[in-house]
């Protein structure tokens, strides 16, 4: 699914700041990995560019048998609609939209009528649970439901992968428990590759493989 | 579409105060350009009504007394016009001058077998109807045989007619009989007028009833294919020299006939009309202008607040373009709105002042016409993408990583 090959990233600056070093990397079809590493090690860095967000200086970077290299704009932001789906710390809603419309969004910019957007919203909302607070502004739900929402917006665009930085990382050690459950369900019962930046062992433990990073390099 | 504006109004919703000061200003300033084009044009209106109605081609000649020794002739000689004068002038610029008539007024009651009225007649040339501008509401003005057969006919103003002949229409008056100096009369026509209450009668006429007197109180001379001021200052000139000529006194002496060139203040009072206007579109324009300023300002402080937002939205997969469209239709949308409510605003307070100032010589008919409002319309469009553009740049340059970074 993922390949990575020599990756390497400078941001640049008064002090230019080389922060990966030749990284090489693959990730299968179905794989449930987790990335960790010191905090300043590079792990957003590289999910940033995992999730064509940001751009890489030398290496190539296959997704999907796509190489991800020099795209447009339009280009990135299309496939970044279509192929991952994006999980972060801090949930990332929009605040004035209803839990509904904030799983429809993704849907939104690929021209969906909005009927069939909040129809497909509704479906992926119940499956996580939330079909009762689907009509709630994000400030007047928990962590935990927040980032069921988040989930079930990244799903909604059934993308071949779904990038999550620090998942868990606002949430209490329960409601921590039942995100990773969400996550393990989807890579056993959907066969979904996902892929987690997580500090925590005990997330760690929890996926198939652990991808250890340290100052910029793979360990 | 729909969903675009449903996503427009959503974000504008959520900033009501915000949006609603911005939608004021925009508000505020098409108000004032509405209607202040909307007076200007009253004004103008009524500028064009009377000089439509009294003419704008014409030259009026009293007789004064002249200031300056001339000839032999000491200063302080009263000057009299008299009706040779007339055929004088006429013969001054045959290309120039197209008319010259004169009138003279004449006191005493007209009555009816019951009712009566002491306003008096005013006898006049038949050119007189053209210069007035009166449409006849029944019969006919003053005529050419009317004048060489010295005829006692009589031509009433409609606000006349219920004052002498109280159950009788314009056209049941024609043909009736009045009395007037002792003479019957008959009112041969009935022109349309809200206000004026002269009586018409045949010069020739007139005159004979002051006792074939040949000297006349002022004289109208009508010009033709003068076009510029200059024309029209060297023609009084011309009427000047010659009534000099005729009179002995000297040519420059201003005070010895006065004149009053309705056509070369027709010129001053137009082009003071066009700097009114251009000043009230200026100043609209520029009220306008300023509202529009406040738009683009609020858009670039929503843009900055919404960075997060903005980072999210291109991370889930909004193309640049979707970004920069939505906040440039937020920024039309914000114009447009209120602009809207401007125009309606606008619209009432000259329909308000058309009411209130109905009738009167000051303004007349300060109505915007609809094609302006359209106008308007897409002005307010173009003007809030405009508004919206810079703010939606700076949008674009807000990089889908910001989405991942914490505030
Ligand atoms: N936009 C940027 N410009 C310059 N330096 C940056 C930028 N983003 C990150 N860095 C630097 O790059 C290094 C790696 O950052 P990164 O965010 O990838 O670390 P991380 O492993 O995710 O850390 P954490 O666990 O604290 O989230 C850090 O030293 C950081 O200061
Ligand atoms: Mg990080």
């Amino acid at each position: 699914m993922i390949t990575l090959k020599d990756i390497n990233k400078t941001y640049p600056g008064a002090a230019p700041l080389h922060v990966l070093k030749d990284i090489s990397l693959n990730i299968g079809r179905g794989e449930l990995v987790s990335i960790m590493g010191a905090s300043g090690s590079g792990k957003s860095t590289l999910l940033n560019i995992l999730g064509i967000l940001d751009g890489y200086d030398s290496g190539e970077y296959w997704l999907d048998g796509k190489l991800i290299k020099n795209l447009s704009e339009n280009r990135a932001a299309d496939l970044r609609n279509r192929m991952i789906g994006f999980v972060f710390q801090s949930f990332n809603l929009i605040s004035y939209k209803d839990a509904a419309d904030n799983v429809a969004l993704p849907l939104f910019y690929q021209g969906v009528g909005r009927r069939k957007r909040r129809a497909l919203a509704m479906e992926q909302l119940e499956k996580l649970g939330l079909a009762d607070r689907a009509h709630h502004l994000p400030g007047e739900l928990s962590g935990g439901q927040k980032q069921r929402v988040a989930i079930a917006r990244s799903l909604i665009t059934r993308p071949s992968i779904i990038l999550a930085d620090e998942p868990t990382g606002a949430l209490d050690s329960r409601t921590s428990k039942e995100v990773m459950q969400i996550f393990r369900d989807l890579n056993s019962q959907q066969g979904m590759t996902i892929a987690i930046v997580t500090h925590d062992p005990g997330v760690g433990e929890q996926t198939n493989r652990i991808i250890r990073i340290s100052d910029g390099r793979i360990v | 579409m729909t969903d675009l504006l449903r996503e427009i109004f959503q974000t504008l919703k959520c900033n009501k105060l915000r949006t609603s000061l911005t939608g004021l200003a925009v508000a505020w300033g098409i108000f004032m350009l509405i209607t202040l084009v909307g007076m200007t044009k009253g004004v103008i209106n009524s500028f064009e009504k009377q000089t439509a109605s009294q003419g704008s081609n014409t030259i009026n000649v009293w007789p004064g007394v002249t200031s300056e020794p001339w000839h032999g002739y000491r200063e302080g000689r009263d000057v009299e016009l008299r009706t040779g004068d007339m055929e004088k002038l006429r013969q001054t610029d045959r290309q120039k001058i197209s008319d010259v008539s004169s009138s003279v007024y004449g006191g005493g009651t007209i009555s009816t077998a019951h009712e009566y009225t002491s306003s008096g007649y005013e006898g006049v040339y038949p050119s007189e109807q053209r210069r007035r501008g009166f449409k006849m509401a029944a019969g006919r003005f003053i005529n050419d045989i009317d004048m060489n057969q010295k005829r006692k006919v009589m031509v009433l103003g409609e606000q006349m007619v219920p004052i002498l002949f109280p159950d009788k229409t314009p056209a049941e008056v024609i043909g009736e009989k009045v009395d007037c100096q002792g003479l019957g009369w008959t009112v041969v026509g009935v022109y349309e007028s809200r206000w004026s209450r002269s009586v018409y009668i045949p010069f020739s006429t007139a005159r004979m009833l002051a006792g074939n007197s040949d000297k006349i109180g002022s004289i109208v001379v009508e010009m033709t294919g003068v076009e510029t001021e200059s024309q029209g200052t060297d023609l009084e000139n011309d009427i000047r020299a010659t009534l000099a000529a005729a009179h002995d006194f000297r040519p420059t002496d201003q005070s010895a006939v006065w004149t009053w060139n309705r056509f070369t203040q027709f010129l001053k009072m137009q082009s003071g009309m066009g700097i009114l206007n251009t000043a009230m579109w200026i100043i609209g324009i520029f009220t306008l202008l300023s509202g529009i300023v406040g738009v683009s300002n609020i858009m670039f402080v929503s843009v900055r607040e919404r960075t997060h937002e903005i980072g999210i939205r291109r991370a889930i997969g909004a193309r640049p373009r979707s970004i920069l469209t939505q906040v440039i239709m937020e920024s039309v949308a914000i114009t447009s709105l209120f602009g809207y409510i401007g125009i309606l605003m606008g619209i009432g307070l000259t329909e308000l002042l058309a009411r209130i100032f109905d009738g009167s010589d000051f303004i007349t008919d300060p109505r915007v016409d609809i094609s302006l409002a359209l106008e308007v319309t897409a002005v307010l469009i173009i003007a809030g993408a405009l508004a919206g553009l810079f703010p939606a740049i700076n949008a674009l340059k807000v990089k889908p990583v910001e989405a991942l970074r914490d505030e």
